[in-house]
Parts: C-alpha cells; structure tokens; sequence
C-alpha cells in the first residue's frame, strides 16, 4: 500500500511537472496591433437567423453580418440610407420607393438586389415563420404589397399612410439565393440555427462570422468588399476584426475589462466611480464618459382589470381604489424618487416623468411637471377622497375596508427589490398595508397576461426610437395595456383618446407633425396616472485609450465603422 | 450474479418512466411557458405567439406531449431545445465533455488529498495534526465554493498566473497542440481547486471516521496480537475495510458529475452543463430541460449498479446471489 500511495504522490509530482512545464506559446495578445477589438456578451445567441431573433444577444451578433434597407442615427434618430441609398414618397403618402446601392455584394460575390428584399418581405409574411418584425410590418392587420421595377429599386404599396415604416423597415435583408430554396422546402424555421458553420452565413454587413464555440467566442473578421468608404476613400470598416467572449456573470465580466481581456465596456452605476479613480490614478489608461439616460421606462402600475376584481356580481373594494383618480395621485406622491436615486443607484439616476425616456428627442415631452414626493400632500388626498386613518396605523376606505395591497416585480432584480421596499415603508407611514411579494418572471408574466392575479406591480419596459412600437402597451385592447388589457372597447375616455391619438400619429407622414400626438399621450398619461414613473438610470460606456473614434450613445455606438486602434 | 444484474436493469425501467414523468409534470404545472419570456416584448403580438406555440407544440396535452417525448426518446430524439432552436443533443454534447473533464479532475483531486490526509489524521487520532487538519477541513467544507471561486478570480486578476475563467483563450484554435493541451490545463487548475477543495473536507471526514470505528474492532485487535506490524494492519486490514462507503460515493458521484456546479460555473465562465440546465429550467425549455434529467437519472442508476458491482469484487463478505433468491 505504501508503494501505491507513493505512486499517488509520484503521479501528483508529474502532473504538478506538467502544469508548470507547459507553457502556453503564443505572440502575446497585442489587440491593437491586430486591430481586433475584444468585447463581452452576457450570453450565447440563440439563433444566427436574423428574422427569427427575438432576443437582444443574438441580434448583437447578428448586426453585423447585415446590413440593413435603412438605418437609424444614434443621435439625431432620424433614418438615415443603409442598404437604400434615398427614398421617395409619394403625394398620396401610401407610396415609397427605395433606390438601393448598386455597390453592395453578398460575401459570396453575388450583388445585393431589390430581389432579396422582396424576398425578405415574404419571408417575415409568412404565417408559417413566426417572428417580431411581422407584427410592426403589418398596417391594420395587411401586409406591405412591394413590387420590384428593376433590380435596384423596389416599390412598397401601404394600405393606408404609416409613418413609423421609415423605422419599422430597417430590416436585415436575407440572401434569396442562398435561402429562397431552404425557404420554399418548408425549412426556414432551422435555417441559419447556432450549429450552420459561420462560413455558411452569408451576410453583405462590415464583418463576416469566422468561429463560433458555444458559451465561449465569437469571432468575426473584417469584409473586405464592404461598400462604405471613408472621406479619403479608405475601406471601412478600419478594425480587422472582433471578437466577442460569453461572459455570463457581470463581475467576470468586469474582472475581464479590469485585466484588459476585452477593451470596451458598460459599468453598473457601483463600478463607474471605481473605474474613475483607477483612470485618474492611472492604473488604467481608460476613459469613463456618461452616454445619457435609460431609453426604457420603469414605473409602478396598479391593476384595474374588472375581469380580476368583480366576480360573481362583487366588487371587490381595490378595483375602486385602483380607479381612483385622488388615490392614483397620493400614490405618485408617495415615490420617493431622490432615496431611489441615492440609495438604489449610487446617485447614478434622474427622476422620470414623462412614459417616453429623454433621450427620444423626437418624442419625449418635457413640459410635464413632476409628483414630488410629499408624504403630507398625499395624506391629505386620500383624506379628501374618504380614505381615513381609522386608528394610528391603519387607513380605511370610506366603506370602511382597511387599505391593503400585494406589491410585485420579478425575482433576480435586486435594483427593484430596493424600489419595492423603499415604496412599500413609505405606504407603510400612511397607515397602508403593503405585502411585497416578488414572482419568478415567467410566473409575473401569466399573471399579467392570463390571470391577472396581481394588485400593485413594479414593471419596466425598453424603448426604441419609434413609440409606435409601443402601440400593444398604450392601446386598450393591447396585450401589454397592463393595467387593464384587451380591451374590446376602451374603459374610460382617456383610453379612447389615446387609442385616437396613436392612429393618428401614425398615419402623419410629415415627420415634424408627428411628435404633438404623442406628447399629448404622454400627458394624459401622466395625468389620469395609470402608470407612475420612477426614475432613470444614467448610462455609462468605459474604454481603453488605445482606440479611436468609439463613439458610443445610448442607441448604439455612432459611426462604428470608424472604430480603430491607434497607430504606435 | 446475472440474475441480480437482470432484476437491477429491470428495475430501472419503472424508475427511469416514473422520475422523467414526474419531471415533466413539475416544468408543465410551472405558470407560463418557455414563450412567457416574449410575451412582455411590445413588438411581438398574441398572434406571433399562438404562431409558435402551434410550432412548438406546447398547444397540445400534457400527456400527448410526454408520449411523444417519450417515442422521440426512444428512437434516440430527445427534441430540439425551444431557446436555442437546435437538438437537445448537440447541446448537452458540447458541454458534457467540459464538465466531464472538470469534475473528473475535480474529483480525483479531491480524493487524492483527501485519503492520504483522513488517514494520516485517524492513525494520529487527537494529535496536534488531527486538530489542525480537521480544523482546515471544517473550514474548506464551510466556505461557499462560488465565494472561493470569486477569491481565485481575484487571485488571477492580482497575480496574472492564471486565465480569468473561461475553458481556453479567446485565440485557442491558432495554437500549436501542445500549448492547447497547456492552454486547457491552465484554465483548468482553479476551477479543479475550488470544486476539489469542497469535496475533500466531507471525504477526509469520513475516511477518518471510517479509520476510528475499524481500528477499534476484534479482528484488528486480533491482527495486533498476531504480531502484525503497525504498517501491516493499517494499510492491509483497516484500510480495505474502510473503503466500502467510498465505493458506494463512487457510484453516486457518476450522477453528480453532470450537474451541481451552477454557480462555479457562473462566476468562472465554464461552459458546463449545469449553468446550461440552470438556464433551461429558468426560462422553461422543457426539452432541454428532459434531456439533462434523463442522462442524469441514467448515470446514477448505472452508476450505483457499477458500485454495486466492485463492491463484490473488493469485499468477499458481499453477495448478491442470496438477495436475488428472495
């Protein structure tokens, strides 16, 4: 036995031999040099097929590989040429024609024609292959009728005028050759899945994929025959290449911008002051710059669904809480949006008010005025409206039902596990009971969408550049008109009116005559108080300052084609 | 012998349907569905969803579902995962070698500390190097292993002599063979240290134990009063007795090998399985979900009856024929 266990120990010693004797022999990794930028994804993508992704990682790693009809400015939000180099509209405003760049080839060297985005439009109609743009795309439930004159200009004939389509329409065109077949034999749905060879993804964008290892690496190198160039005619993009690594947990994450494995990155609101001492001590050679506020809204809404609250003839009393007016307003009042700020996120947040986030400079309405937070002021409302403090501790309805509620949000989120307990001791102080319960989020999401078991819910949603996006939250009859959905006629005025305002700001195609409908949305939300906004994280980008011309804002980074190491 | 070997794969069968089942009731009685995710995504409507659901089939029974699992899983389909839209398979393929080469590393790791240490500790009962090994023992068990595996994060951060996670660098494919066998087992030492050094506080303690109650039974005592020399009776009698549990352990690990390091997992960025299935059971992907519980039960049951096995081979005193004849 003594000669095994000493064979044990010899075996232990080799291999401790081995560890140390291996070395790893590589040029050392010199980003700048190879002009290769190394980034992070949270998480692998779930598909390569960029009409099939609904989630925002794989459409990151799919960006790209394509180019799209037309683009976005980060800054101005205004649509800018893509793959469509101008567009015309026609007088009776149910008429557009995109011109396409005769220059813009498939990685394969086939060149990019009206054709495919015909084809692209086909594909995204059809019932069979369920996907997110089908719904934007489709104008009172009737699909864009497009015809194609040559191979450069394709004609989109709308059912009725449809100004959000110049944001809607910045769609990836796919290759028909490549994937018309697939598409014919049924088999679109497994087309482009996380297992094709990335060889075999055949894109027209700045990068093609080269390698992709599951929940380790994306790798992408530079297209050569990419059509942009910059103003001295030099081939864009500049970087040769990108990487991605599937980081899944932030402070690995972080971890790896620290160690300078990847050399772009997005701190939490806990990590920004951190990275900003170690840039001005110069133990980082980094910039850290605050890029705006949240493009997404994160409010607390009460539920005013009678399908959850009447049953059997009975009323129970929430429902007429919930619908008050007085009490909507004390509960405004009662969002303490400076401890939210300072506590939740270091200091790193403003106060929202409007639905639409600021950084919508189209869209956003600035003239709304604030609920502050005043204890005393909301007390006094619920006064007036019959809620009295029927002993120290304990307020009433005028029924004589005491005031008590569940509050919710999804688990996992410990900046809103925050939200919900700074609200809930303040409720607390006014003599309400609050019982905070927080649900696992496909659970949250039954109860909001089927049974609408909830009473008081802490819900946040992303937001794009076009609030018609937003449609199936503001209209009555949406499935995410949280507080009281699918509506078959709207419940309350406002409702209606706002269901009025949102078909017409969609059908003014004069860009400049579009904003007002939905200022006024924002308003009456922020008057009749079904949602209560809370507040906006700031946003932050860091980087090393060995690379030029990032540019990063919060929709996206501007100009990434211009992204480069600097020269030594 | 080959009747017992009959009875115990028979036996698995039941058990096999019995706990698939049951699993597969547990993910469909879970409010929601794996589409539950989208349906907060304002550009995806009711009908986009119906859509897919028809796709997926989760519009059908419960049971027609399971029956058609189950045909599938007999021809060797195990589905195709709703999230990542490919077979089952591939995926839990692509994992199970990382996390078979890790926790197989991890384990070995763990015993070959921990052996040595539990039976150096048991000869020396209450010596000062009892108290102190114990001691470290207690402590290695006490310390969360996601908590150390931030600790050695931080250490590779400070030192720069190991990779920060990760299974191999970002630039693994253009090395030469030799540094991608480095490559790996640098990437491998602090994972296989912080899941080894959990494992080996509960093994030193048993391997102690096991020691104590055995160097204190007759035949020891026996071997002893034959003149046996300290050596002799350790290492030839007390220690063969002791390892019956460990054999037992053995059998079990087999099943674990495949799931229980989420977390190591998480903070180390190892592309394992069992972040993989942390995620499928999150987000509802039931497919995915049936396939990591499938291959898990499989291992364990097969893992019991090879323990099972050496268990006769190791202990003469052990025998099947006569709980077969029952």
């Amino acid at each position: 036995m003594r000669i095994r266990l000493g064979l044990i120990y010899l075996s232990a010693a080799v291999a401790a031999a081995l560890v140390a004797g291996c070395r790893v022999n590589r040029p050392a990794a010199d980003h700048a040099k190879q002009q290769i930028l190394y980034r992070a994804t949270p998480s692998d993508p779930r598909t390569f097929n960029p009409i099939l992704i609904t989630d925002a990682t794989s459409s990151t790693l799919t960006g790209d590989l394509l180019e799209s009809l037309i683009r976005v400015n980060p800054i101005t939000l205004l649509p800018e040429a893509g793959l469509a180099e101008k567009w015309e509209i026609a007088p009776d405003n149910k008429t557009i024609t995109f011109h396409l760049r005769h220059d813009v080839k498939w990685f394969d060297g086939q060149p990019v024609t009206s054709h495919d985005v015909q084809f692209t439009l086909n594909v995204i109609y059809d019932p069979k292959v369920p996907n997110s743009f089908q719904p934007i795309l489709l104008i009172d439930h009737k699909p864009i009728v497009s015809e194609t004159p040559d191979d450069y200009t394709i004609v989109m004939h709308l059912p009725k005028p449809f100004a959000p389509l110049l944001y809607s329409i910045g769609i990836p065109a796919i290759p028909a050759h490549i994937l018309e077949p697939i598409w014919k034999a049924g088999n679109f749905n497994h087309a482009w899945g996380i297992d094709t060879p990335p060889d075999k993804l055949i894109g027209n964008g700045p990068f093609h994929m080269t390698r992709y290892v599951q929940s380790q690496v994306v790798q992408y190198e530079r297209n050569n025959d990419y059509w942009m160039k910059d103003e001295h005619g030099g081939q864009l993009p500049r970087l040769h290449g990108q990487a991605y690594s599937v980081v899944q947990d932030r402070n690995a994450e972080y971890l790896r911008y620290l160690s300078g494995q990847i050399d772009v990155y997005g701190p939490r609101p806990e990590e920004v002051l951190d990275l900003q001492q170690k840039a001005e001590r110069k133990e980082l050679d980094i910039t850290v710059r605050e890029i705006g506020v949240d493009t997404g809204t994160l409010f607390f809404t009460f539920n005013r669904n009678p399908r959850h609250y009447v049953k059997n003839g009975v009323t129970n009393p929430k429902l007429n809480w919930f619908t008050d007016l007085k009490f909507a307003q004390a509960m405004a009042h009662m969002v303490d949006k400076k401890s939210i700020i300072s506590l939740v996120y270091h200091g790193l947040a403003v106060p929202a008010v409007a639905d639409i986030s600021p950084e919508n400079k189209i869209f956003h309405n600035p003239d709304l005025k604030d609920y502050d937070y005043d204890p005393k002021l909301a007390a006094d409302l619920l006064e007036g409206a019959g809620y009295h403090l029927s002993k120290p501790g304990v307020r009433t309805d005028p029924k004589g039902n005491r005031l008590e509620f569940d509050l919710t949000t999804n688990t996992g989120t410990p900046d809103r596990d925050q939200m919900c307990a700074i609200f809930k001791q303040d409720l607390e102080k006014l003599g309400i009971k609050v019982n905070y319960r927080p649900l696992e989020f496909t659970t949250l999401v039954d109860r909001i969408d089927s049974s609408f078991d909830w009473d008081c819910l802490l819900m946040g949603f992303t937001g794009g550049p076009e609030p018609n996006d937003g449609a199936n939250f503001y209209r009555s009859s949406g499935n995410l008109h949280l507080w009281n959905p699918f509506q078959p006629t709207p419940a309350t005025p406002w409702e209606a009116e706002i269901d009025t305002l949102l078909d017409q700001g969609a059908s003014e195609m004069n860009m400049a005559k579009r904003p007002p409908y939905y200022w006024k949305i924002q308003q009456i939300l922020h008057d009749q108080l079904p949602i209560i906004e809370t507040v906006r994280q700031k946003r932050f980008a860091s980087w090393k300052n060995s690379i030029e011309n990032y540019q990063p804002k919060v929709w996206g980074l501007y100009k990434p084609e211009w992204i480069q190491f600097k020269a030594d | 012998m080959t009747q017992f070997l009959l009875r115990r794969l028979l036996n698995m069968i039941p058990l096999i349907l019995g706990i698939t089942f049951i699993s597969f009731l547990a993910m469909s009685l879970v409010p929601g569905d794996f589409l539950s995710n989208l349906k907060m995504n304002p550009t995806i409507t009711p009908e986009v969803i119906k859509q897919l659901q028809a796709q997926f089939g989760l519009d059908q029974p419960l049971m027609v579902r399971y029956a058609k699992w189950l045909w599938g899983v007999l021809h060797l389909n195990f589905g195709i995962s709703l999230s990542y839209r490919v077979s089952v398979t591939s995926l839990i393929e692509s994992r199970a070698v990382n996390t078979i080469i890790l926790s197989a590393s991890s384990m070995l790791f763990s015993w070959a500390i921990a052996i040595p240490i539990g039976i150096i500790v048991a000869v020396n009962q209450n010596s000062v190097w009892d108290r102190v090994l114990s001691f470290l023992a207690f402590f290695g068990m006490s310390v969360p292993s996601f908590f150390l595996a931030f600790l050695m994060m931080y250490l590779a951060l400070k030192t720069g002599w190991f990779p920060i996670g990760g299974t191999f660098s970002v630039d693994y494919a253009t090395l030469d063979p030799m540094s991608k066998i480095a490559d790996r087992i640098n990437h491998l030492i602090l994972p296989v240290f912080v899941l080894g050094i959990s494992g080996t506080a509960g093994l030193m303690r048993l391997m102690r134990s096991q020691i104590l109650e055995i160097k204190n039974s007759e035949f020891v005592r026996t071997a002893r009063a034959k003149g046996l020399s300290e050596r002799v009776v350790i290492y030839k009698h007390v220690l063969r007795n002791a390892l019956n549990p460990f054999i037992t352990m053995a059998g079990y690990s087999l099943g674990d090998l495949l799931g229980g390091a989420a977390l190591v997992e998480a903070v180390m960025n190892l592309q394992g399985l069992g972040l993989l299935l942390l995620d499928a059971v999150r987000s509802l992907d039931i497919y995915l979900v049936m396939g990591s519980v499938l291959m898990g039960t499989v291992l364990l049951l097969i893992g019991n009856l090879l323990a099972d096995i050496a268990l006769v081979a190791v202990d003469p005193r052990v025998d099947y024929s006569s709980v077969a004849a029952e």
